[in-house]
């Protein structure tokens, strides 16, 4: 059974100097290699700068990769071109870390929420409408609230309008960039299961980005750690937990804000 | 006083003022090509309330003018015979807006003349021209506006959307329209260009060619705006439904260009109606007989007139409310955005 | 020193810049102007062709835009046909006059703003600051033609000034200081108009800027050293105040260029302006592209000495320039 995405050996490079063809590059992605099976959670933790978004961005087919292979469900979406991604688009989908940057300001939560189907053209006005109204039930937002504009929500219901025009396409896969990093706690718990009962109800596949090791074991059934561009170490939840391998595992273990209750055990160097 | 009044305030003005000129046919007393050869150059008239006798007249009324004994151009009130005016009279047949022909008038009179801003060298009406005229320069800033703005706003947009080496080219060619200064600009523009058209090519003609001198400011401030939409992430997630350049263009990015549009609107339009002025005021504009304020102050070239008959000088002064409301608008549009840096933006000087 | 190499290229390139431009605008015009030249009488058709051949009209753009720069380099700036003589002595007289007209006005200007400006910011918010403010707002409400054919009108109804040319006809039998006195009452009138209609802009911006200097914390804590106010206002906030008011200095330049064109014609200084006008409506193609020219010339001089001046002027400019 292939696995519904599989990266193999992607690379990619920012020319570091002012003119384009400066010698130096900085390697944003520097032989990154993955693979997420149907229905499952993978996390990718790192901290800043260690390549997380743009690898993101790479299979959301937002940047091109300078070399490396995106595969989705057996097909090469690096070598695509525009036409034919407009109609992989729809399977995978972004969720941003920055609601207030995510949403349109001047739009209302129904243009936003409909927004896909505008773009895709799919179905008529106002079946539009009925279809964006579902979405925001689903994800908890209260249907008088469809006309108000994102300012008027508060942190946690904008990055549920956020999740909400995600699945609005009826996505595979959803990739979630520190999606709930600028969250409260307490929010944070909320939208984690909202996230669980959207993937066992949709059949969802999660690529959840993190800097929060707590976070990735709660979600995740696998967990692979990004270093300064390269996977360092993958493999099941439990196991990384019990015993970390590479240095960079350890140091976001150590970073981690938690104890982790759902293990049972005190994780904290 | 609230943002938002000051804003609908000046509108009122600017709406109030344009709506004068746009119904010029109302407002003016007479046609303003209508000649008087044998009374040229007659001072503004006064009106009176109360006469020779001391008696108070119901209606404000005027005295005709004779020419004065032994003077070829010294006019001196007529008192024997008191002329009252008259409001909403027949007068001269117009078009309303060019379509609703009409021949209503604000105010007028019987059996007599009345100017009150004087006449010109053939006797035509002074406030008439300068309504009229009005129509011309407004039309002309207006119009020049937003050529400048549509253009600077494709430039500014294709520049800080695509980037490299377009976005390079076009902000050096950029810089080099705003370095040099707008009269110039205007002139060197206007020289080349064929000089003995007719009126309306030559309106068109400096129509197009103010439009083409001020794009550069607007592009640059549209580009900024691009710049900084472009990386946000809701563009971003358009993207990633399969939305297009352009459909990012007109749905997410233009919308966040239109307050520095309007911002720039407001602070150009002034500058061209000026720029037309001062363009058929040199001969380089709007020619006669059709009448632009430019024009109609063109007579002020000759010594004579500079000296003897002042009143011509007094179309320069109908620009001066229209300037005040769009300084008023645009300081308005402003605080609205950038409630600090006001002092920067709102750069008078025509350049 | 790179600073000022840099700048000067900047110079550089805005000046082709404008060359091509008033080039290919020449040289894309509807309608032949060598056609044109073929219709007026005063030119004869040997004159015309011989023209056609010098200026190689035949060969592509490139060519004749290289051929007519090396004729530049080498002062060679065309001829006039209004005035049937080579265009560079034209350019020269009347480019003496504008310069003397500019520069005494900007110095004026400045000299009446700075101390103007730094008063207001003094008394920032109080009467005088207000009444100030309310002037200065009224006077940028009046455009600059309406500001100088009002003050035209004035000076020829009270004779006050002489309205009209450099000097007045019997000048060759004043004597020295007489010549001087009648020079300058004629340079009055265009001054006056071209001060008084660039004074507003400045003084706002001088207000505003030292204002802004004097809320700095370095200058409270300057006061509460006790340094005196007029050293306060003039040493330390000026100072402070200068980058900006320098970056003004040279970006007025411009604009005083558009203001003297304007002023030079309605009050009849014969300066670049009037002979500029003149070229357009006789369709004299050299002497505008010349005159456009020369006046670019005296822009970018005006930017570059601004510039010299910062870089003089302010030291964080001359530590990053050095650590490039």
């Amino acid at each position: 059974m292939q696995p519904l995405l599989k990266v193999e050996n992607l690379l990619k490079h920012y020319a570091a100097g002012r003119s384009a063809r400066s010698k130096d590059k900085l390697a944003a992605l520097d032989g990154v290699s993955l693979s997420i099976p149907l229905g499952e959670t993978l996390a990718l933790v790192g901290e800043s700068g260690s390549g997380k978004s743009t690898l993101a961005l790479c299979i959301a087919c937002l940047e091109t990769p300078t070399s490396g292979s995106i595969s989705f469900e057996g097909i090469d979406v690096a070598t695509l071109d525009e036409n034919q991604l407009r109609l992989i688009r729809p399977q995978i989908q972004l969720v941003f870390q920055d609601p207030v940057s995510s949403l349109n300001p001047r739009w209302t939560a129904l243009e936003i929420v409909s927004e896909p189907f505008f773009v895709q053209r799919r179905f008529t006005n106002p079946d539009r409408a009925v279809k964006a109204l579902q979405l925001l039930d689903r994800v908890a937002i209260p249907r008088k609230m469809a006309g108000r504009r994102p300012d008027e929500f508060s942190g946690g219901q904008k990055q549920r309008l956020a999740i909400a025009r995600a699945l609005a396409l009826e996505p595979k896969l959803i990739i979630l960039d520190e999606a709930l990093s600028a969250l409260d706690c307490s929010v944070q718990a909320q939208i984690s299961n909202l996230l669980l009962e959207l993937q066992s109800s949709f059949g969802l596949t999660y690529l959840f980005i993190t800097h929060d090791f707590a976070m990735a074991a709660h979600l995740a059934d696998r967990i692979a750690v990004m270093d300064r561009g390269r996977i360092v170490e993958s493999c099941p939840t439990e196991n990384i937990l019990r015993s970390p391998n590479h240095e960079a595992t350890r140091a976001l273990l150590a970073a981690a804000p938690r104890f982790i209750e759902s293990t049972g055990e005190l994780v904290h160097a | 006083m609230t943002q938002r009044r000051k804003l609908t305030n000046w509108l009122i003005v600017l709406v109030a003022l344009h709506g004068i000129i746009a119904a010029a046919g109302f407002f003016a007393p007479y046609d303003p090509v209508e000649q008087d050869r044998g009374r040229p150059y007659l001072p503004p008239m006064h009106l009176h309330m109360v006469d020779g006798q001391g008696h108070l007249h119901v209606r404000p009324f005027f005295y005709p003018l004779r020419l004065r004994e032994g003077s070829f151009d010294q006019y001196e009130e007529d008192t024997a015979g008191a002329v009252p005016l008259r409001l909403f009279t027949r007068g001269a047949a117009y078009r309303l807006l060019g379509l609703i022909p009409s021949r209503l008038h604000l105010f007028g009179a019987v059996g007599a003349r009345i100017h009150l801003l004087g006449t010109d060298a053939y006797g035509r009406d002074q406030l008439s021209r300068i309504l009229y005229g009005g129509q011309v320069s407004l039309l002309a800033g207006l119009l020049g506006a937003t050529v400048t703005l549509l253009l600077g706003a494709l430039i500014g947009m294709a520049a800080g959307y695509y980037s490299g080496w377009r976005d390079e080219l076009l902000m050096r060619v950029a810089e080099l329209f705003l370095a040099l200064p707008w009269l110039y600009l205007l002139f060197a523009l206007r020289a080349f260009l064929p000089l003995a058209v007719s009126p309306l090519e030559a309106f068109l003609l400096v129509v197009v060619v103010i439009g083409m001198v001020g794009w550069a400011r607007p592009a640059r401030l549209v580009r900024g705006v691009v710049l900084s939409v472009k990386e946000r992430d809701f563009v971003r997630a358009a993207r990633g439904f399969g939305a297009s350049d352009f459909y990012l263009l007109r749905h997410h990015i233009f919308p966040e260009t239109a307050s520095v549009l309007l911002t720039q609107a407001a602070i150009l339009v002034p500058q061209f109606i000026l720029a037309e002025m001062t363009l058929s005021f040199l001969g380089l504009g709007v020619p006669e007989p059709m009448s632009s304020w430019g024009n109609l102050l063109a007579t002020l070239q000759q010594y004579s007139v500079l000296v003897s008959y002042w009143w011509m000088y007094l179309p320069a002064l109908a620009i001066v409310p229209f300037f005040l409301g769009y300084l008023g608008l645009a300081s308005a549009l402003q605080q609205r955005t950038t409630p600090y840096k006001l002092e920067e933006k709102t750069g008078w000087n025509p350049s | 020193m790179r600073y000022f190499l840099r700048r000067t290229l900047h110079a550089v390139f805005l000046l082709f810049g404008v060359s091509l431009l008033t080039f290919l605008f020449s040289a894309l015009t509807p309608g032949n102007y060598f056609d044109e030249m073929r219709l007026n009488p005063q030119i004869s058709p040997e004159t015309v062709s011989a023209l056609r051949i010098q200026y190689q009209l035949d060969r592509p753009l490139p060519v004749r835009y290289a051929h007519w720069l090396n004729a530049v380099a080498h002062g060679e700036l065309g001829f006039s046909f209004a005035y049937n003589s080579p265009v560079a002595p034209l350019l020269w007289v009347r480019a003496r006059n504008t310069l003397a007209l500019t520069v005494t006005a900007m110095l004026l200007a400045w000299l009446i703003a700075l101390p103007l400006g730094v008063w207001s910011a003094a008394r920032f918010g109080r009467a005088p600051d207000r009444v100030l403010s309310f002037t200065t707002a009224t006077l940028l409400v009046v455009p600059d033609l309406v500001l100088a054919l009002g003050l035209l009108i004035l000076a020829v109804r009270t004779g006050w000034f002489p309205t009209g040319g450099l000097v007045s006809v019997n000048f060759d039998e004043l004597s020295a200081p007489q010549k001087l006195r009648d020079l300058g009452f004629h340079l009055a009138l265009p001054v006056i108009a071209l001060v008084v209609a660039t004074l507003p802009m400045l003084v706002r911006h001088v207000r505003a800027s030292v204002a802004e200097a004097l809320d700095a914390p370095f200058l409270r804590a300057a006061l509460g050293h006790g340094i005196p106010r007029s050293k306060l206002l003039y040493g330390y906030a000026l100072r402070a105040a200068a980058n900006p008011l320098i970056s003004l200095f040279g970006f007025s330049a411009g604009t005083l260029l558009s203001g003297s064109l304007l002023v030079e014609v309605v009050m009849s200084w014969p300066g670049l302006g009037p002979l500029l006008l003149e070229s357009i409506l006789a369709r004299d193609l050299y002497v505008v592209i010349g005159g456009v020219l020369l006046s670019m010339l005296f822009l970018v001089g005006g930017n570059l000495f601004a510039d010299i001046l910062l870089y003089w002027a302010d030291p964080r400019i001359r530590t990053a320039a050095s650590a490039k």
